[in-house]
């Protein structure tokens, strides 16, 4: 029998494409085991897209797993705030649905917005988004990974647990490779008005600065925005919570005021900072350090602020390109994470001495892949 | 049954003395002592807690080590992968889960010289070693005007790597987190020697941080953490909030937290713990329910406990109010009086009535004292255990029911729910049952008699502890929040994990190719 002819016996819909790579589309997450413990039995390259993610090719030889037919959101429930969604879902979808139950995912990076639940778990953000306190937290309640040989693997919907390493945090950030996430418990916040606040200060680097200070005192805004001007800079930040949004915001008007920035009283303030940045934007999880050396040209928008950084979409003015945003980014220490074609490898498991680790749990997890 | 083998303070054996002369030419800190041997056999499970009443040591290490730091940790479990040696990294052995018991013998390694700190009051961050106690990490960042925020009842006795080790939580965790959300990178040492650290981020691929926090010593052993610190709070407001039922005092709790307020301490009792919470409650407390909760000495004790189907009847036939805990921290009065007026306006759409600050002062002024009653229980002839569990709203009260139900014929059950998220909570029993023949009983009687006595005791506690995991999964619940699992819980991971468990397996072969680990935990 054939590749194309075993893979399409999981049920899957199967097409090829160049260079013997198959695009494989399961209908169901059992299709979805059989499909990848075809693929891993046979050594080959794996990748996954789901809906809403750029369009890939297959890889050579190897299979792109199309998860565009998984995007079912099973249950949403607004009292326990968590959703039950296949990883094919869009994001934006999901949040259509959490809206509908009086929910949200809260802010994300435009790219994660744009993708699938699945890239958004396996990517490089791991699902991470920002919580009260300035923390930040996996979105992932609990994740069911389809292991090599095609069972599922499902940890159980607990706020915490102690029993044993999180297992989840093999699928979080693995980008499909040790295990590939079916479906997910996605944690949703209450759905509530937003309280915001606009500044003017030095410059970028003081505006971060600030916003770093917010952050340290526990006053993290659920999202910021960052514009230079030809005076200075000017930020705008917003909080959300149906009790503590304006309770926050003046409490970090305070602090803003300390650190001498000037509040602007201007309409229209939570308007302005969900407005989206007229470039190409270039978006980086980043240090506090890496964000001040970036540039003090430009915008930047912020999600998952919390005390040691943040996610960042970063836009030079209109005439620079992207690559010369992402240049800036690197130079300070910052990891490119979107757009895909950008993305920085960032270092891995070998920078943390867990190299060796690291190879013999591809053997032991069957995941092992030949070399195109 | 664990066999009882061996007597406390019995020889070192051979194996022991060849390991103390080896370690010894490392420049290693070691000891055959039989009190050190004893001393690193077990940790505060209470299982553990009926061996020591019947003086038996079923288990203990070969040799303690004391390494002076990682490199030292990472000669030690070098020389005993090439020996195939087991090593267990010992912390302040106030576990509760047995996970430090040596089942294979080998290398005690005692982390507790392992204390270096080091402060970036600027990036809010500590730096510690994993044998540094949790109150002196504590009294060192307070001193610098920082906390780390994390307040578990063993803080005089735990250490910063077994907190990581078993992913601890304090009794401030809705405001600061668990201790693997404090976690910012580590610094350990795998099965085979090699020393790993852990990136702060950004990083590519999965996150070894979290891979490693609440492995119990079976994949690495943890020798260093960089912890989030956060400015020491300048104020704290705490209250009492009386409901007419658990479930509105639930209903209360959940409208704090969807408000968006984040409280330190929000803590939920039962209506018999709210009786003894409460001012001049105690003359409606039935007096074979105060016996036990309060500690009674001797038959008074033991009678009561030999009818817990009587006193789960008792407990259910008490008022059902039930108080809230609720507490706020920040940088003024002021802020936190703004946040406690919110949360109190919520809590009275629930029917919850203000008592004051009384009982909220109260339960500070407590909270690390109910486990320095548990060996007096023992001693008299009870076991006490807690079972801390955990899941989403919409399963707490199945799952409450569902243990008080499963062990109501071998315990008495008192429950609160003592760590709340906006998508669930954690519930934590305490469980008292009937071991066997008081400490002093023992004492008097022969060796024999002890391990019949013990025999019975374990069967009985065993029972318990079965019928409690069993209904914990039957809710679809996790069987631990924050005590981690160790030997009390591992036969309930399967049922945990499922296919999980292959993935659990694949890392120990990747961490630990040797099997050296802290064996016989988490079933690896």
């Amino acid at each position: 029998m054939s590749l194309r002819e075993q893979l399409a016996a999981s049920g899957a819909a199967v097409v090829e494409e160049a260079q013997g790579g198959y695009r494989v589309t399961p209908p169901s997450v059992a299709s979805l085991g059989r499909a990848v413990a075809m693929v891993r039995a046979g050594k080959l390259l794996l990748q996954v897209r789901g809906s809403g993610d750029a369009p890939v090719p297959a890889p050579a030889n190897g299979v792109l797993l199309d998860l565009g037919s998984l995007d079912r959101v099973a249950a949403v429930d607004g009292g326990t705030c968590l959703a039950r969604v296949e990883a094919g879902c869009s994001v934006a979808a999901l949040e259509a649905a959490a809206r509908r139950a009086g929910c949200t995912l809260g802010p994300l990076l435009p790219s994660v917005r744009a993708g699938s639940v699945g890239a958004w778990l396996a990517g490089p953000t791991r699902g991470e988004r920002g919580i009260a306190g300035s923390r930040r937290e996996t979105a992932a309640l609990g994740v069911a990974a389809v292991l090599a040989d095609g069972r599922v693997a499902e940890s159980r919907p607990a706020p915490r647990s102690a029993t044993g390493p999180d297992l989840d945090h093999l699928a979080l950030g693995g980008g499909g490779r040790l295990c590939v996430i079916a479906a997910a418990w996605i944690r949703l916040f209450p759905f509530a008005p937003a309280a915001a606040a606009w500044w003017t200060c030095a410059d970028l680097a003081a505006a971060i600065g600030a916003l770093e200070q917010l952050c340290r005192d526990r006053l993290a805004p659920a999202r910021a925005r960052l514009v230079a001007t030809a005076e200075g800079a000017r930020f705008g930040a917003s909080w959300e919570g149906l009790e503590t949004a304006p309770m926050e915001r003046d409490r970090a008007a305070r602090t803003v005021s300390r650190l001498g920035c000037g509040a602007e009283t201007a309409p229209g303030a939570l308007h302005r900072v969900r407005e989206p940045p007229a470039g190409h934007a270039v978006e980086v999880d980043a240090r506090w350090a890496s964000l001040r050396g970036w540039s003090q040209q430009g915008e930047i928008q912020l999600y998952g602020l919390h005390a040691g950084g943040a996610h960042a979409a970063l836009t030079l003015p209109e005439e620079a390109a992207a690559d010369a945003s992402a240049a800036l980014a690197r130079a300070a220490g910052g990891r490119v994470i979107a757009p895909r074609r950008m993305r920085d490898a960032g270092p891995g498991w070998d920078a943390m001495g867990a190299g060796a680790a690291w190879r013999r749990l591809i053997e032991a997890l069957g995941v092992e892949e030949a070399a195109p | 049954m664990i066999r009882a083998t061996a007597r406390p303070l019995a020889s070192p054996s051979a194996r022991g003395k060849a390991l103390a002369r080896e370690l010894s030419a490392l420049h290693i800190a070691v000891s055959c002592d039989p009190p050190d041997l004893w001393a690193m056999s077990r940790d505060s499970w209470p299982r553990a807690l009926l061996w020591s009443k019947a003086r038996v040591t079923p288990h203990r290490p070969d040799v303690v080590a004391w390494p002076a730091d990682a490199a030292q940790v990472a000669a030690v479990v070098g020389f005993a992968a090439e020996r195939e040696v087991p090593v267990v990294p010992f912390g302040g052995g106030s576990g509760i889960c047995g996970g430090v018991v040596p089942v294979r013998g080998g290398i005690a390694l005692d982390m507790k010289k392992l204390t270096a700190l080091q402060i970036d009051l600027s990036a809010r961050t500590a730096e510690a070693g994993a044998g540094l106690l949790g109150q002196r990490l504590e009294e060192l960042l307070n001193a610098q005007g920082a906390t780390l925020g994390h307040f578990p009842p063993s803080m005089y006795r735990a250490t910063v790597g077994g907190w990581l080790a078993t992913r601890s939580a304090g009794q401030l965790s809705t405001r600061y987190g668990k201790i693997e959300d404090m976690v910012l990178a580590l610094e350990a040492v795998d099965g085979t020697g090699a020393l790993l650290r852990t990136l702060e981020g950004p990083f590519a691929g999965p996150d070894l941080t979290q891979l490693l926090v609440g492995s119990e010593g079976t994949l690495a052993v943890l020798t260093s953490a960089r912890l989030r610190i956060w400015p020491r709070p300048r104020a704290q407001w705490l209250r009492g909030l009386r409901f007419p039922t658990p479930r509105a005092g639930v209903d209360g709790l959940q409208a704090v937290l969807r408000s968006g307020l984040r409280p330190a301490v929000a803590r939920l009792f039962d209506p018999l713990d709210t009786l003894f919470a409460g001012k001049g409650g105690l003359p409606a407390i039935p007096q074979p329910l105060r016996r036990v909760a309060e500690g009674a000495r001797g038959e008074a004790l033991r009678l009561a406990l030999r009818a817990p189907l009587v006193l789960n009847r008792l407990v259910e036939a008490l008022p059902r109010a039930s108080l809230l805990v609720l507490g706020f921290e920040g940088e003024s009065e002021e802020d936190c009086a703004e946040e406690g007026r919110a949360a109190l306006e919520l809590c009275a759409a629930a029917a919850g009535e203000d008592l004051g600050p009384d009982p909220g002062e109260r339960w500070l002024l407590r909270r690390y004292r109910e486990r320095h009653r548990q060996p007096a229980l023992f001693s008299a002839g009870a076991f006490v255990d807690t079972l801390d569990v955990a899941t989403t709203w919409d399963r707490v009260a199945a799952l409450e029911q569902g243990v008080r139900r499963a062990v109501s014929s071998h315990a008495l059950a008192i429950a609160h729910v003592s760590h709340a998220y906006l998508e669930g909570c954690s519930v934590e029993f305490t469980l008292i049952g009937l071991a066997g023949a008081p400490a002093a009983e023992i004492a008097r009687g022969s060796p024999d008699d002890a391990e019949a006595d013990l025999e019975e005791a374990e069967a009985r506690y065993d029972a318990c502890w079965k019928a409690a995991l069993d209904a914990v999964a039957e809710a679809g619940a996790t069987v631990s929040h924050h005590h981690g699992v160790g030997m009390a819980r591992q036969l309930a991971l399967p049922r945990e994990h499922g296919e999980g468990m292959r993935q659990l397996r694949a890392l120990k072969k990747a961490f630990d190719p040797r099997g050296i680990l802290n064996p016989g935990k988490l079933l690896l």
